[in-house]
């Protein structure tokens, strides 16, 4: 097996960065600037992850002191070269966006009109690359000769669904840890102290609503991608579909994917719908389990697929 | 003119002299094997076993191919190198051993498994035609050690037409499913196959696709997914009027209060 646990590993961190990104991203620019924290929030958890990702495939390459070979290259039919400019270029401008952040506190009149211009037009660049790298996730391996990768032209769909999925989850773990660590927001506030880092409630609420949403059409994508499959003329593809359903994977699959995953924070999600965090804790309790099911489902999602594709 | 090698499946024996042949002139180490229950060995291509006699049993004969890579002209393995190690030396596609660094992709994008990762050294290894022979005029290790002629090397118009004519006269002699194999597949291959039967029978796909054939739909797939659908639910949840709305219900219920 030539990709095992670090590619998915790296996949899932990849996929998460992109989709925190973009969907704080959306909460943002969508209330016209009324989730800067968040976005901010989104900026600094990608980073990171994206950056232990690259660690791992570097680590996992044959002859790892080699990695730079992919930056002397630009090979567009090479989905692996493409996703090595996205991450690239991902990391650059989400870094370059936090040292501005950091910088506004040399302002004593707020950020020249200019650098915030610039802000928030890389952050718009930025987004572009979130959705690439989002997607770059699901093309590495449909564009392969791998039946259960490559059988089913909606594996990009499904991972993207998924990016997104555990990207707003992640985003809410994060924001209430925010909100519940008096440490974690002195932290944030060294890296940028436009704001007082607390994340509203009720945007809480509705990042779950909205990823209740992203999990029907991860499920949806999920039932597309295992029927199409099924009907698939690539050799192989039906086979590989069976590990999934009742083959070796079987077991991760159904509890990993599709309850862990998908049905159950689906079904948190709705018996939570409406409901705000007040003083009562049981709701931000749910949320916050059916966000760590998602986080954890999508790691199983990304290993289920990238091991049976090689089995 | 491009060379190729056409091997014949109804002469091979499977005496496996080109895995011989193939490991003394490359200077292949040995590899540690198990016992499969026939002479079929080693279980399968490796890093180190680049031309391998895969077994078939069925009642009341046998059937043999030589397993090895088919120099594609179009070629997965080149398509999805991300540094461009791998590439086309006329005829022969050829791993740069100081390029490779590894990354394994190959292995995933070839659509006849034959590109092996060594876990040892780290990079991919495969058939590498024997450029270092038919450079210099003479044929492959494999071909040139073959003693029933099941490998021969020569002109590819040339073994194309003795293909197509050995499988017609099997065809009447009572291998009715013999077929020719490489002509157009992956745009020509350059291990040319008589088979006497199916393509899947022996293991081989039917209709082999490049890797990368589809590779714009699912970029375009995964980018409508991201941009247009799971947008939506993010867009209706935090669309700035709705938002507006619920501050000024907030407003007013705090002003009941």
């Amino acid at each position: 097996m030539a990709w095992s646990a670090p590619i998915y590993v790296y996949l899932w961190l990849a996929g998460m960065a992109g989709g925190a990104y973009f969907a704080a991203f959306i909460a943002d620019r969508f209330t016209g600037g009324g989730n800067r924290q968040l976005f901010r929030l989104a900026t600094y958890l990608g980073i990171p992850m994206a950056v232990i990702g690259v660690i791992l495939l570097i680590v996992d390459l044959g002859k790892p002191i080699r990695f730079w070979h992919l930056l002397t290259e630009f090979n567009v039919s090479s989905p692996m070269s493409m996703g090595t400019w996205i991450l690239f270029a991902w990391v650059l401008i989400a870094v370059v966006l936090a040292v501005i952040w950091w910088s506004e506190r040399f302002f004593d009149k707020g950020m020249p009109r200019n650098l915030q211009r610039l802000t928030s037009f890389l952050g718009g660049i930025n987004v572009i690359f979130a959705v690439l790298l989002m997607t770059y996730t699901g093309v590495l391996l449909a564009v392969s000769n791998q039946s259960l990768w490559a059988g089913s032209v909606l594996l990009p769909s499904l991972f993207v669904a998924s990016a997104i999925s555990t990207g707003i989850a992640i985003l809410i773990v994060g924001a209430m840890i925010t909100n519940a660590s008096t440490e974690v927001r002195l932290a944030l506030n060294q890296c940028s102290r436009a704001s007082d880092w607390t994340i509203s409630n009720r945007t809480i609420v509705r990042l779950a609503e909205a990823d209740a949403g992203v999990i029907v059409i991860e499920l949806l994508a999920l039932v597309g991608y295992a029927v199409w499959l099924a009907n698939s003329s690539m050799a192989g593809a039906s086979e590989g579909l069976s590990i999934l359903l009742n083959g070796s994977l079987a077991a991760p699959f159904w509890i990993g994917v599709v309850l862990l995953a998908l049905l159950i924070p689906l079904w948190l999600d709705i018996a939570n719908w409406g409901k705000q965090i007040g003083s009562n804790k049981r709701v931000a309790m749910v949320i916050a389990s059916s966000s760590l099911c998602v986080v954890i489902g999508g790691l199983i999602l990304r290993a289920v697929i990238t091991i049976g594709g090689q089995s | 003119m491009p060379k190729a090698r056409l091997i014949d499946t109804s002469k091979c024996m499977a005496c496996r002299g080109c895995q011989v042949a193939c490991k003394q002139w490359n200077e292949l180490p040995a590899e540690s094997t198990e016992q499969l229950g026939t002479y079929e060995n080693p279980p399968e291509l490796s890093a180190h076993t680049w031309i391998r006699v895969e077994f078939r049993e069925r009642p009341g004969e046998w059937l043999f191919r030589a397993h090895t890579c088919m120099h594609c002209t179009d070629a997965s393995c080149e398509k999805v190198c991300p540094t461009g190690a791998i590439s086309h030396q006329g005829e022969v596609v050829i791993i740069d051993q100081k390029t490779c660094i590894g990354c394994g992709y190959c292995v995933e994008a070839c659509p006849f498994h034959v590109v092996h990762k060594d876990e040892v050294d780290g990079t991919s290894r495969k058939c590498r035609f024997c450029i270092d022979r038919i450079t210099n005029g003479i044929e492959p290790a494999c071909a040139k050690t073959c003693p029933t002629g099941a490998i021969q090397f020569g002109e590819r118009a040339d073994l194309i037409d003795m293909g197509i004519r050995k499988a017609q006269k099997l065809r009447a002699d009572g291998f009715p499913n013999t077929n020719f194999y490489g002509e157009d597949e992956m745009g020509g291959l350059h291990t040319l196959y008589v088979l006497t039967e199916r393509p899947s029978v022996y293991g081989l796909p039917e209709a082999p696709e490049l890797a990368t054939s589809a590779a714009l739909t699912k970029w375009l797939i995964g980018l409508v997914t991201a941009g247009v659908v799971a947008a939506v639910p993010l867009w209706l949840v935090f669309r700035r009027k709705k938002q507006l709305r619920e501050e000024q219900q907030s407003k007013v219920e705090g002003g009941v209060k």
